[in-house]
């Protein structure tokens, strides 16, 4: 019985615990979801506003004020233009460091690794001048190859780390049925790791959409994705537009909250894998 | 026609034998087992008839045709795996379809020799499950479809039943001897098992620490075993093998004393010698008749025969007798042997002297 008491009273005290952090850590999250939803004046109140009015009618001023759509459009373009390269080298890249055996496998897996253990200013300058000379500054094809770019080692390691888990004896079978190594990569290696390249993509997605760095530095007007476009609504005769930072920013945060939710059970799995099983 | 040779094939990793210098020829049509321990080399070997291991030396060939160097698809031989193997991904239908899509086999013939191989293993009516959904003795029934449906030269079975229960087992083994001999197809069987390998083999090949002990049909491997190992190996309960010497004309070991032939004394033998005796070679007698005299160590009972056992020095003698045979413990026992059924082997070398004593 005494047992029985304590645990529940531990239950309740994890409970508490976990509830109170879940509360620390939502509430931003909460706070600007509510500054979306009001007036410009009562946002910037010193006052402490106890029912505040609730309205979407600055949403309609932003959307037609600004180029939102653009801003979305060249964030979906960039990103899902990365994903797919990194799919289209990561891929095969995978396949071959977890199966083949050849001189400096290891050192070339540890390189690409690596290419995440710099800080990513260091490479900045030099990336500005590679994209100026090639004529890519301000467009949605240099955020594509950038986030691609920046994405390929973890998209490889994690999606090597599922192929390791498939026992070797089922290409041994592909193999002796009569199929090719590329055969045996697309219709039996792919299909069998489609969980880890689904998360695999969506942590690439994830890391892409907050990217602000070289962002910043490649998109200068025409290819501002939401990240940047953020910073935009700050400064100039208005001061500081907090609907519509408040507006565009829940545009970013409410299709990652939805990937991460329908793929959550793999997402720990794949963020934890290439560290355990490395 | 299908004949497979082994010459001189040798597989190493680094300063590690894993295949020594086998020799053998796999008749067309025949159904050869490997069988032996774990490690013996046995799956080794069978991977290099499928080229998914190179030898390291040594040549393979299938029908006078050197294999060594040409990729799997390419050497026509169809693989049936421990684990199945399946595609997850595919219904039991495209597993089977797989192997007839990689050939190029004309589509229009592709599904009636799906659904023959099928209906040859009983497993016509799952064609459109996923292989996760099915039995384990399902699995392997769909593995071995997919095996057959595009008739290759040779088979390759590494220890296809031993994931699944002992009663299935006894089924699938049934059909696989019935499967083999239908299509004809020369087929090399991996396994551990030595109920396996006697009930389904042609010819067995005994392997042992990288190279074969013995090949020959069941019959030969049970009743001249050329060595100790395979003298161990084969049979429930094992071969009895008993350390001894010989002193004027007899072997003798503690407590058994056992006249030798004539025949047998007519050639130098060497000072130590292994006896063996398999268990149903060996009878309860009478003190006068028996060359061993012991006390019994204890008695199973197993249904249709008992199984007792003594004790010769450190070493037990275990003999089959009667279903009815029952005695107290400890008490004292004859057992004679018949000598025209012992095995005397070499202590040093662990080979076979010569059948009979």
């Amino acid at each position: 019985m005494a047992l029985r008491r304590s645990t529940a009273a531990s239950t309740l005290l994890r409970t508490a615990i976990l509830g109170a952090w879940g509360l620390f850590c939502l509430a931003p999250i909460l706070y600007f979801a509510t500054i979306a939803l009001r007036p410009r004046n009562e946002i910037i109140t010193p006052h402490p506003i106890y029912f505040p009015t609730i309205t979407i009618e600055t949403w309609a001023k932003i959307w037609h004020d600004w180029p939102i759509v653009n801003y979305f459009t060249n964030s979906v373009l960039a990103i899902s233009g990365s994903v797919l390269i990194c799919l289209l080298l990561g891929i095969p890249a995978a396949y071959s460091l977890a199966r083949y055996t050849y001189r400096g496998r290891e050192d070339i897996g540890f390189y690409i690794l690596s290419t995440k253990m710099m800080a990513p200013a260091v490479v900045a300058i030099p990336i500005f001048f590679l994209l100026r000379t090639m004529g890519l500054l301000d467009t949605v094809w240099a955020l594509m190859l950038v986030y691609a770019a920046m994405n390929l080692s973890i998209v490889i390691w994690i999606i090597r780390s599922y192929m390791l888990d498939i026992p070797s004896e089922i290409e041994d079978a592909a193999r002796t049925d009569g199929a090719s190594d590329l055969r045996i990569l697309w219709s039996i290696i792919t299909p069998m790791c489609l969980p880890g390249i689904i998360t695999a993509s969506v942590i690439a997605t994830i890391f892409a959409m907050n990217e602000y760095l070289f962002t910043l530095i490649i998109a200068t007007r025409e290819a501002y994705p939401l990240s940047v476009a953020l910073a935009n609504f700050s400064g100039g005769s208005d001061g500081i537009i907090y609907n519509a930072i408040a507006l565009v920013g829940f545009l970013a945060f409410i299709p990652v909250l939805i990937l991460v939710l329908l793929i959550q059970d793999h997402l720990s799995r794949g963020l934890t894998m290439g560290a355990v099983k490395g | 026609m299908a004949e497979i040779t082994l010459r001189g094939v040798t597989k190493g990793w680094g300063t590690v034998i894993g295949v020594d210098r086998i020799d053998l020829t796999v008749r067309d049509k025949e159904f050869m087992v490997f069988l032996g321990p774990s490690g013996c080399g046995k799956t080794t070997t069978m991977r290099m008839v499928a080229g998914l291991e190179e030898p390291t030396t040594g040549e393979i060939m299938i029908d006078g045709e050197t294999m060594n160097g040409v990729d799997p698809r390419d050497r026509d031989v169809a693989m049936v795996f421990q684990s199945y193997a399946l595609y997850p991904n595919m219904s039991i239908y495209e597993n089977i379809r797989f192997p007839l899509r990689m050939r190029g086999v004309p589509v229009p013939e592709q599904d009636a020799l799906v659904r023959k191989a099928a209906a040859m293993v009983e497993l016509g009516d799952l064609l459109d499950r996923k292989p996760k959904a099915l039995s384990g003795g399902q699995r392997q029934r769909a593995a071995l479809a997919r095996a057959i449906v595009r008739q290759p030269r040779v088979f390759l079975m590494d220890e296809p039943l031993s994931n699944l229960d002992a009663k299935l087992r006894l089924t699938m083994r049934v059909q696989l001897k019935h499967i083999q001999r239908q299509l004809q197809t020369t087929t090399i069987y991996v396994t551990h098992d030595q109920v396996e390998a006697t009930t389904l083999a042609d010819r067995i090949v005994v392997m042992n620490g990288g190279r074969i002990q013995q090949i020959g049909t069941p019959d030969e491997i049970y009743n001249s075993p050329s060595n100790v190992f395979v003298a161990g190996f084969i049979g429930t309960p094992p071969m009895n093998l008993i350390e001894g010497r010989v002193e004027r004309g007899r072997f003798v070991a503690p407590s058994l004393e056992l006249p030798l032939s004539a025949a047998t004394l007519a050639s130098p033998l060497p000072e130590k010698l292994t006896l063996g005796v398999r268990p149903e070679d060996a009878e309860v007698a009478a003190s006068d008749a028996a060359q061993i005299k012991s006390t019994l160590f204890a008695v199973e009972p197993m249904g249709d025969h008992t199984l007792i056992t003594t004790r010769i020095g450190e070493a037990f003698f275990t003999a089959k007798v009667d279903r009815d045979f029952r005695q107290a413990l400890d008490s004292p026992i004859g057992i004679h042997v018949r000598p025209d059924r012992v095995h005397l082997f070499a202590t040093s070398s662990g080979d076979r002297l010569q059948r009979g004593a």
